[in-house]
């Protein structure tokens, strides 16, 4: 066995036994622990981006390294380093429990790394629990231990029920085929696919995945635990969570081939749904996070566009697309994590006269909002132009019909924020609101992101499709 | 004239952006600064505008000045610049009306700098779309163009601002969500894995049906931006929200970009779907004329009336296009020019009357002709051009319009110009209420224009008044174009 292909995941184990010694010495220096993590999230990205060129089975050949599940690695350590830069200022969080939340950070980030992997059900299983335990956790660790219980629990309740209807998804698809593994499910299941037992199958097995995603009907917990959690902790599981469900989603819908009828008709209901659902209640929200979390839920909506495609082209749409998610989501919440310096929930009219106060951020924060209501010349745009266009090749011109007018729909929330931090005028004179150096370049580095891979995507496209091109 | 491989029309979008960074670069308070930079970069493009209008090439007609980069390999989406016949009207249009809103602008003091950056990113949209030949750049440019909007009404604005914006936005919004998914449609239909515009124009490429289908949805999204009944009702409500320039702009250009684009898109991708929905195309646009002018007759804000007005005479462009003829087309493209220039002194001179008087009410004005006798000539004459007196620009494109629309469409032709008279009635009455009869006492102490704020008014007017004496300068320029186009048609 080739253990240096596992490289990425020790790497990431060890950071947790990190924090996890440091918790047990009861180090209690804040600074010393956010620039460890900082410093272990920096060199996580490097490890990633080092291992991207490997490939091969390990364990059994249950757990898969490909140019797919690398790339998808790339893009949580990503993620996990993106929201420890957000950590200077953990306020959410009581000050004793910082190491556990770094700790449990780098175990959800490995196991998700795990997840993207995985190819056998046992450790789809497993791996997901494992991401999911870990986040029920940090949510509760939130200062205001009401809030944040009440928001674990729910998370948790959720949670367990779609596991364990996903649990008994695997039990049935097993029943069915005989098999465990996903690249046996590839030869045994298009034959099958018309069976009452294999569709049930594969639809209950989807749902732990939707609880992932937050897709209707498993999106409750979203907008509670957006709100709940402490606010780093929720931009984490906005963006780093979704990329993780959005991999094993395709991972596993690429095991029905490019199988039309019943598989592909619900995933359309349950997309048209979600965009509907989420883009309709976002609109009277007031609390920013809330808002946050029912605009997640209409994304989940339009990757699984893409994803329904079951195709080359649509994969890779979906997983541009959950990049775009990542850096999009991601400037929403560095905003609302440093308007609300305290770690409280902030409102949608907190944000009032944002733009005297740090123009800087109030610029990021509209370019965000756009790109997230899909207009060019932002990445959102491109991740919706290239899901579209693969959702269109099998001819679902009804479905991008829908898809656009819930974007208009959307359009009218995403302006509220704009609005807000624009137009609306404070109460008091609100005092100047300092932005550090190391946050400017921050912001500075996801403006060019969301710009520059709006405007000239090339490069990744090539990549979202090289990587997703395994998976067939 | 031969003119190397100069990327004139980038240079075009390099002048907007570079006046772009010029204002981000410059500090909030040097407002002054920021503005003699706006001045600059816009006349910069309004001079290049008019050298590419010059310089364009009659006797060789067809795409001129062409640009083109391969830019995303994977989708087939080029950077691909061109003029034409078509275009460079409208690129002239937009340097013109760009130049003298910025201009008009210049008693500005609130958020200076936001609003001129606001300002050149919205007009980089305008020139971009003008220019594009690759659908993916005119989806971008059309939404670039759009999303300032927003902010520029809903900040800068009077009148329900607020309302008005979102509004706009939304329906604007809501035809680019007819747009893409008709792009996308297009696209993928041919199969050629390109988003070139010229690539997909080769005949044959489209059944008879998808592209009914997909005019229909193309028609509708840039319908909607055209001011075409009875997806017009954002425009007088947007047009009252906005302030001076922004009005301009947007009456004057950006209502364009909806006609243009059922012009460069929905027409020449599907010429069979346009001969298919022609008869539809012209029922809107005449009932548009029509209803227009009936309800600028009851308003009584100057801007509403404009508004109203605007719709009616976008109607007459809407009928160009549809009776599918060489003077059809010359009348919609010249009518779009002409409109654009009149509107922009229109709201530039009720800015200015706003700006002093501080109302927009056609009652509580009165007289202003003794008060202010050059703010209201200026009006007066965008009020006598609206109304398509002879020797201004828009006669000669109502004229060419109604005469191609008797030979279609006989019936409908009639009742639209029964609109036009309806306007000059509505026109006639908002003059004489606003600038004759007794003057109102209060506004006695106002002055009028200083001969610096005239420049932008004086230059729209000269316009106005040089093509409605020389059409053939522009009728030459479309005639390019639009021979080869009606040629083409399968018959």
């Amino acid at each position: 066995m080739n253990w240096a292909l596992f490289n990425t995941e020790i790497f990431y184990f060890c950071a947790a036994v990190v924090f996890l010694v440091l918790a047990m010495l009861r180090q209690t220096g804040h600074r010393t622990s956010y620039h460890t993590a900082l410093f272990l999230a920096a060199l996580g990205v490097v490890v990633c981006i080092g291992t991207l060129h490997l490939d091969g089975l390990l364990f059994l050949e249950s757990y898969r390294i490909d140019l797919f599940s690398q790339v998808c690695k790339a893009l949580l350590a990503m993620g996990l380093l993106l929201v420890v830069c957000l950590c200077s200022e953990l306020e959410g969080v009581a000050a004793e429990w910082h190491n556990e939340f770094y700790m449990l950070l780098f175990t959800c980030t490995l196991a998700m790394m795990l997840l993207v992997s995985s190819v056998h059900m046992i450790t789809i299983y497993v791996s997901l629990e494992l991401s999911s335990y870990t986040l029920y956790v940090m949510v509760a660790l939130r200062r205001d231990k009401v809030t944040g219980t009440k928001a674990a629990l729910k998370y948790f309740l959720v949670g367990v029920v779609a596991s364990a209807v996903m649990l008994f998804g695997l039990a049935l698809l097993y029943a069915a085929c005989g098999a465990t593994y996903l690249t046996d499910l590839v030869r045994l299941l298009p034959p099958l696919l018309n069976r009452p037992l294999v569709m049930t199958a594969l639809l209950l097995t989807l749902c732990g995945f939707f609880f992932k995603l937050a897709v209707f009907p498993f999106h409750f917990w979203a907008p509670d635990v957006y709100a709940g959690a402490p606010n780093q902790l929720a931009a984490y599981i906005a963006t780093a969570s979704k990329v993780a469900a959005i991999a094993i989603l395709m991972r596993v819908t690429a095991v029905a081939g490019d199988a039309t009828g019943f598989l592909v008709d619900s995933l359309v209901v349950v997309a048209i749904v979600s965009m509907t659902v989420g883009n309709l209640v976002a609109l009277v929200q007031k609390d920013l996070k809330r808002l946050l979390a029912y605009s997640s839920i209409a994304h989940a909506g339009y990757v699984l566009i893409g994803i329904l495609s079951l195709t080359p082209a649509g994969y890779s749409g979906a997983l541009f697309y959950a990049l775009a998610l990542v850096v999009m989501k991601f400037t929403c919440f560095l905003v609302v994590i440093k308007v609300a310096d305290d770690g409280r929930n902030i409102d949608l009219d907190q944000l009032a006269g944002l733009h005297r106060r740090a123009p800087l951020l109030a610029m990021a924060l509209m370019l965000a909002v756009f790109g997230l209501a899909g207009i060019p010349p932002t990445v959102g745009f491109t991740a919706k132009l290239l899901v579209f266009n693969a959702a269109m090749q099998n001819g679902y011109l009804t479905l991008i019909l829908i898809a656009m007018f819930n974007v208009v729909i959307s359009l009218y929330y995403y302006l509220l924020i704009v609005k807000a931090a624009y137009l609306t005028e404070p109460a008091a004179e609100p005092a100047p609101m300092p932005v550090s150096g190391p946050v400017k370049g921050l912001v500075f580095a996801l403006v060019g992101t969301m710009l520059v891979t709006g405007i000239a995507p090339h490069y990744l496209i090539e990549l979202a499709r090289r990587a997703t091109r395994v998976l067939f | 004239m031969i003119l190397g491989g100069f990327p004139y029309l980038t240079s075009i979008l390099m002048a907007c952006l570079l006046g772009l960074g010029g204002i981000l670069m410059l500090p909030a308070e040097r407002a002054l600064a920021i503005k003699k930079v706006s001045a600059l970069f816009s006349g910069i493009t309004l001079v290049l505008s008019l050298f590419l209008f010059v310089a364009y090439d009659r006797e060789l007609g067809g795409m001129q000045f062409v640009e083109k980069y391969l830019w995303v390999e994977a989708l087939g989406i080029y950077y691909h610049n061109a003029a034409d016949g078509f275009s460079l009207p409208m690129l002239l249009l937009t340097g013109i009306v760009f130049f003298t809103a910025v201009l008009t602008m210049w008693e500005l003091e609130h958020r200076v700098k936001e609003f001129f950056a606001l300002f050149f990113l919205l007009v980089t949209g305008v020139f971009g779309l003008f220019m594009s030949l690759d659908l993916f750049f005119i989806f971008v440019w059309y939404d670039v163009s759009l999303f300032p909007m927003y902010l520029l009404i809903a900040v800068w604005g009077s009148t329900r601002k607020e309302y008005g914006a979102m509004k706009l936005t939304l329906y604007l919004l809501a035809g680019s969500a007819l747009i893409l998914p008709a792009i996308i449609f297009l696209v993928v239909k041919a199969g050629l894995n390109t988003f070139d515009l010229t690539a997909l124009m080769q005949p044959g490429l489209f059944t008879p049906y998808e592209q009914k289908l997909a005019f229909l949805l193309l028609f509708i999204g840039f319908g909607i931006l055209a001011g075409v009944w009875p997806f017009h009702t954002w425009s007088p409500v947007g047009h009252v929200a906005a302030p001076t320039a922004v009005s301009m702009v947007h009456a004057g250009v950006l209502m364009k970009i909806g006609s243009f684009g059922i012009l460069r898109i929905a027409i020449y991708l599907c010429p069979e779907g346009w001969q298919y929905w022609s008869q539809a195309m012209a029922l809107l646009a005449a009932v548009g004329i029509v209803y227009g002018a009936l309800v600028g007759l009851g308003q009584t804000d100057l801007k509403y009336v404009v508004g109203y007005s605007s719709v009616s005479h976008m109607g007459i462009v809407g009928l160009g296009l549809a009776t599918v003829s060489v003077d059809g087309l010359n009348g919609a493209v010249f009518q779009m020019f002409a409109h654009g220039v009149m509107t922009a002194l229109f709201f530039s001179s009720i800015g200015y009357i706003y700006d002093k008087t501080h109302t927009k009410m056609i009652d509580e004005l009165g007289g202003l002709n003794r008060i202010m006798p050059k703010a209201s000539a200026f009006f007066i004459l965008a009020a006598f051009a609206g109304i398509g007196v002879p020797c201004l620009a828009s006669f000669w494109g109502e004229l060419i319009v109604f005469m191609a629309a008797f030979k279609a469409f006989p019936l409908r032709g009639i009742a639209a110009i029964s609109g036009l008279v309806i306007s000059a009635l509505f026109m006639l009455r908002v003059v004489q209420k606003t600038f004759y009869g007794p003057p109102n006492p209060k506004l006695a102490h106002l002055v009028d224009m200083s001969p610096a704020l005239s420049v932008p008014r004086v230059i729209l007017a000269a316009v106005i008044v040089l093509f409605g004496l020389f059409p053939s300068l522009l009728f030459d320029v479309i005639q390019t174009a639009s021979l080869p186009l009606i040629g083409g048609l399968t018959p």
